[in-house]
């Protein structure tokens, strides 16, 4: 059972049951805890030899036992997502714990992945359960529908989740490189049906020099 | 705070954002109805609708530069929101705060301001690194901590410094027992003895007031350019008797900066 205290610390609440998160991001813990590296997220020769060759790495462990775990990373804001068969997009760097019945694995994004600095793949989470993520500062939650398509810029973009497309949108022109560029290059555009997390905040990317 | 502590998080829509306000303290949503927001580069996080963002130097955009821009120096740090939806800002995860002027002026770091209303005229301060706006409207400012709102006559931390609406310019103040004679020298110097870092303070006088930031860690500062070559502007070397420029080489138009003057040709 996953619960925030405050908004930068995640309490776990554990009866024998495991939760996979983020390597050494456990602060605190009472009752019995066992934590084992997971080498490859759990997600077997296959998966691993996949992280290791698209770069989407992520260093998990899984925690077992009776009690209570804190997690915590470098004070950033964590949100919890409840996935209900559906499936979580989120860049590893900004997964910090899920269920351990939930089922991770890796995706290609394309150009998005390329634009925000992250590389081209990104870590997929599916089925039933919980999972945290982290945001610099607290996320904003935006839902997608028909009729609401979203524009999203790469560097604010952490997660999304549900049944979205995404394509990618170029706004640069001659003058960009004049100088006199837009400030808003690339684009995300999601449609479909679907929420995306945005944080705000922007990392650091090509696309915020253009 | 709409999204802590939560039973789940408040998942927004068009519907649901604010028109014009915050989301949450790092977060601020602007309405556009075929209107226009001036915008710092890559402030926008997201958007609802259809949006251009266009670069000052835009053609369609003449009019309104003329009316509202009247800063060249920033000119390529700004660009003009346009189209109809809901655009939401944020910066750094910075504390974002909404502000309305309505006949008034403000000043404001360069850094700290991410957007404001057309109808507000933006013009660079004679204060280095600080812009003013002027008149009526809404404008959407960063700080590094919540905004502490203060009256002069203060005397405040440089780097805490936000900006100030309606007062006078401030000027510096420096505490003199302590700077002066030998052993204030060799403190200021060397810092032994203790320089307590507080010997010099942005004074403030007059009717009006100072808003502060809650942190010293400043804004990155945006690269501000440098103040045109005239006599009587602060730091324009325009001085008699010290001439901005070597003597007997005027200024050509079109001339490579000032790379020429810096290798001494």
């Amino acid at each position: 059972m996953f619960r925030l205290q405050g908004s930068k610390v995640l309490a776990v609440d554990m009866t024998g049951d495991a939760v996979k998160a983020k390597n050494g991001s456990m602060v605190a813990y009472d009752g019995q805890m066992a934590f084992k590296k997971l080498s490859g997220g759990g997600e077997g020769i296959r998966g691993m030899v996949t992280r290791r060759v698209t770069g989407e790495q992520m260093t998990l462990m899984e925690v077992k036992g009776q009690g209570t775990c804190w997690f915590a990373d470098r004070a950033s804001e964590i949100n919890l997502v409840n996935l209900q068969g559906d499936k979580l997009f989120v860049e590893s760097s900004n997964l910090l714990a899920t269920d351990s019945g939930l089922r991770t694995g890796t995706s290609f994004t394309g150009l998005r992945g390329a634009s925000q600095g992250n590389g081209l793949f990104t870590t997929t989470i599916e089925g039933h359960g919980q999972a945290a993520i982290m945001s610099d500062g607290p996320a904003v939650v935006l839902r997608v529908s028909s009729q609401y398509p979203l524009t999203v810029d790469p560097g604010a973009y952490i997660a999304h989740q549900g049944n979205l497309r995404q394509s990618f949108q170029s706004g640069v022109t001659f003058r960009t490189f004049m100088g006199e560029g837009g400030g808003e290059a690339f684009q995300i555009r999601f449609e479909g049906d679907g929420v995306v997390y945005v944080q705000p905040s922007e990392r650091n990317s090509i696309a915020g020099d253009v | 705070m709409t999204t802590y502590p939560g039973a789940g998080p408040v998942i927004h829509d068009p519907m649901t954002l604010p028109a014009d306000d915050s989301v949450n303290a790092y977060t601020f949503c602007v309405e556009l109805k075929g209107s226009e927001w001036f915008l710092q580069k890559g402030k926008m996080i997201a958007y609802y609708g259809s949006m251009e963002f266009n670069g000052i130097g835009h053609g369609r955009l003449d009019r309104l530069v003329r009316t509202s821009f009247h800063s060249p120096l920033h000119a390529s740090d700004w660009v003009v929101a346009s189209g109809s939806g809901k655009m939401l800002l944020a910066d750094r995860a910075f504390d974002v705060n909404s502000y309305d002027l309505e006949e008034g002026n403000l000043t404001i770091r360069s850094g700290n301001l991410l957007a404001f209303q057309p109808t507000l005229a933006l013009k660079q301060s004679i204060v280095p690194g600080f812009l003013t706006l002027i008149g009526t409207g809404k404008f959407v400012a960063a700080s590094n901590g919540p905004v502490v709102f203060m009256e002069p006559p203060i005397r405040v931390d440089p780097q805490a410094l936000v900006g100030w609406a309606d007062c006078p310019s401030p000027c510096h103040h420096y505490d003199h027992g302590y700077m002066t004679g030998l052993m204030g020298g060799l403190r200021a110097l060397t810092g032994l003895g203790g320089a307590s870092g507080e010997e010099h303070q942005f004074e403030f006088v007059g009717a009006g007031t100072v808003l502060l930031q809650s942190s010293e860690t400043l804004m990155a500062e945006q690269a501000t350019g440098a103040v045109p070559h005239e006599p009587g502007v602060p730091g324009g070397g325009g001085v008699p008797g010290r001439p901005g420029q070597q003597a007997g080489s005027p200024r050509l138009p079109g001339q490579l900066g000032d790379l020429q003057r810096r290798f001494g040709l």
